[in-house]
């Protein structure tokens, strides 16, 4: 029982890792000057646009926080329900999660700004802050809302949960990627079993911390509001951002030709049922969201709604066009083109509604944390700004980070698990 | 009552036998015809050339429906019919009739679908002229069978019966209505 045979030859996958090696070590230094280039000009931006260019990068970072994190829980549930189909689709996203501990040092300025400037990102972590600059009345001490939550909504709360949090998946994501890559060597299924127990751990810890996480990092940022439903919306538009990333990575390994012989129409076919069935969870959860916020109409929750619809002054803002957009463009549009069949298995179509989606994702993340900054009468500012800019060189500074982390991983490792023990059942996939 | 020739049936031993005997069947250009197995073959539909099921068509018939008839519905008994203002909420939005518009939507779906399931394969079929021959007791265990219609338009005798030998049919038996 200790060694289990593959019955596949050890060489499908290796020959792309060896023979391109040199070249995706040159994408992955191409990738990592692109991100140091965005960071940079973020950092530049910091001293254009001060606190706007602060919660830019806060946008820019969660969202890549999100893809690493959905990536996390799609390697996690193909382990804690032993599915055999994804097996060789995997390996991707174990290389993708390589990118969390870079994710974390990225966060490091957020929370050194929290205890050298603090009340510039999370108002919170200064008590003295004057509510004035944003519409209000008194400081944050004198806050009845804040001091009923001030248990929760501290400097220390925020710093312990970020550590908490990024330690803990980091532990996780290198536990996961290191047995499944040692297995391609020994073929020991003790490897699996490993990981269903890192799994096992990892599910109930992940959702847990993601969720205090989240909520200290964006939720928090209008601490007055709450909703119940904010851990679950981040989870579903983490793992909407995942398979949408995977589905590009498969694709461009498969133009590659990496993924010829691997990748068949039924994989497609299982990988669009996914990204469907979760645009239909995304909904059902922001849906809720808002619905019962509507229907309770108490005004420490429905401010939320207003300030990204109207000014206080009455008159239609940017951000209620951006929540309509998020409506038809984050459910209906995916939601009727992935219902077709033949887009679940078009190998030109999906990976561009999976674009598409991950856009979305961060126009939605946008939605969530900008308007937070708000000017003296308490308006968000506008969605079309130079705010824009700093959160596009946020992104593609993280993210070239990430795009470095996983290539270096992926020179390294297999294509596919080639001695995972549902290898054979995953190449020959069918309905 | 002199019985009607209804078509001819052809006993194959393997899946693969008869995995191939369809696609020679397909090819000739037949319309009116069946694969009978004991269990279901992977690919025997696209060996017979069968396209995709129109079943989603009534699926979304069925939505549309349903969902038109929640938003009317609550549209009707809360704007129209008895006019009455609730919790400070307009009479009528989009937004709260969501709920009841979108079980809706599931429910006339479902039934569309399974409908739709029932007019495509003409059930109930209470009885099938396949029955009537002792054959179809092999083709709910071990045997795999080809069933060709008379009255398919390229339906001849002779040459039908050549195509199946031809197949690798190991007994071909004439059908009665």
């Amino acid at each position: 029982m200790s060694t289990h045979v593959a019955t596949i030859s050890p060489s499908v996958g290796s020959a792309s890792a060896a023979s391109s090696a040199s070249a995706v070590g040159a994408s992955a230094n191409k990738a990592l000057v692109l991100g140091l280039v965005g960071l940079a000009l973020t950092g530049a931006g910091v001293f254009v646009s001060g606190k706007a260019a602060a919660f830019s990068y806060l946008t820019g970072l969660v969202f890549w926080v999100a893809v690493a994190l959905g990536a996390l829980f799609l390697i996690m549930i193909h382990h804690v329900f032993d599915a055999g189909w994804s097996t060789v689709l995997r390996r991707q996203y174990e290389n993708w999660v390589t990118c969390l501990p870079w994710l974390g040092l990225l966060f490091a300025p957020l929370l050194i700004s929290a205890v050298v400037a603090p009340g510039v990102i999370w108002k919170w972590t200064d008590p003295s802050y004057d509510l004035s600059q944003v519409g209000g009345h008194g400081t944050v001490a004198q806050d009845v809302l804040w001091v009923k939550k001030s248990g929760l909504l501290s400097t220390m709360t925020l710093i312990i949960a970020s550590f908490v949090g990024f330690g803990g998946w980091t532990l996780i994501a290198s536990r996961l990627r290191a047995h499944s890559v040692a297995q391609d060597t020994d073929g020991d299924i003790a490897h699996t079993h490993a990981n269903r127990f890192w799994t096992a751990v990892g599910l109930p810890f992940t959702a847990l911390s993601m969720t205090l996480c989240v909520i200290l990092w964006v939720k928090a940022l209008d601490y007055h509001w709450y909703s119940t439903m904010f851990g679950v919306w981040f989870f579903a538009g983490a793992v909407r951002a995942a398979l949408s990333l995977g589905i590009i990575l498969t694709i461009w390994l498969w133009a590659r030709g990496d993924y010829k012989g691997i990748l068949n129409n039924n994989h497609m076919h299982s990988i669009g049922m996914l990204m469907f069935a979760f645009t239909v969870f995304w909904a059902y959860i922001t849906f809720s969201q808002y619905f019962l916020i509507y229907m309770a109409n108490i005004p420490e929750e429905t401010f939320w709604y207003s300030l990204r619809e109207i000014n206080s002054d009455g008159v239609f803002n940017t951000w209620g066009y951006v929540g309509m957009f998020l409506l038809f463009g984050h459910f209906f549009a995916p939601f009727l083109t992935l219902i077709h069949y033949p887009v679940k298995l078009s190998k030109t179509w999906l990976p561009r509604v999976g674009a598409f989606i991950a856009t979305v994702v961060l126009v939605d993340m946008i939605y969530n944390v900008m308007p937070s900054l708000k000017n003296s009468a308490g308006d968000a500012y506008p969605f079309v700004s130079l705010n824009l800019l700093w959160i596009a060189t946020s992104v593609v500074g993280v993210g070239g980070v990430c795009v470095w982390a996983y290539l270096n991983s992926f020179a390294k490792t297999k294509l596919i698990p080639i001695r995972d023990p549902r290898i054979v059942e995953s190449l020959t996939h069918h309905e | 009552m002199a019985a009607t020739f209804y078509g001819l049936m052809a006993r194959f031993d393997t899946a693969p036998d008869i995995y191939h005997a369809a696609q020679q069947v397909r090819d000739a250009g037949y319309k009116n015809w069946d694969c009978i197995t004991p269990f279901p073959v992977h690919g025997l539909d696209g060996a017979m050339g069968l396209r995709r099921s129109n079943v989603p068509k009534f699926s979304l018939l069925g939505g549309l429906t349903g969902f038109t008839t929640g938003m009317s519905m609550i549209w009707f008994t809360g704007a129209f019919d008895y006019p009455l203002i609730v919790g400070g909420k307009p009479y009528f939005s989009p937004l709260f009739a969501f709920p009841i518009a979108y079980e809706l939507t599931i429910l006339f779906t479902a039934f569309a679908t399974i409908a739709g399931m029932f007019i495509l394969n003409w059930l109930p079929q209470h009885y099938h002229p396949v029955l009537k021959s002792k054959e179809i007791l092999r083709g709910l265990d071990d045997a795999f069978y080809v069933v060709i219609e008379a009255r398919d338009p390229k339906f001849d005798l002779n040459r039908a019966k050549a195509l199946l030998n031809e197949a690798g049919a190991k007994e071909i038996s004439e059908l009665e209505a």
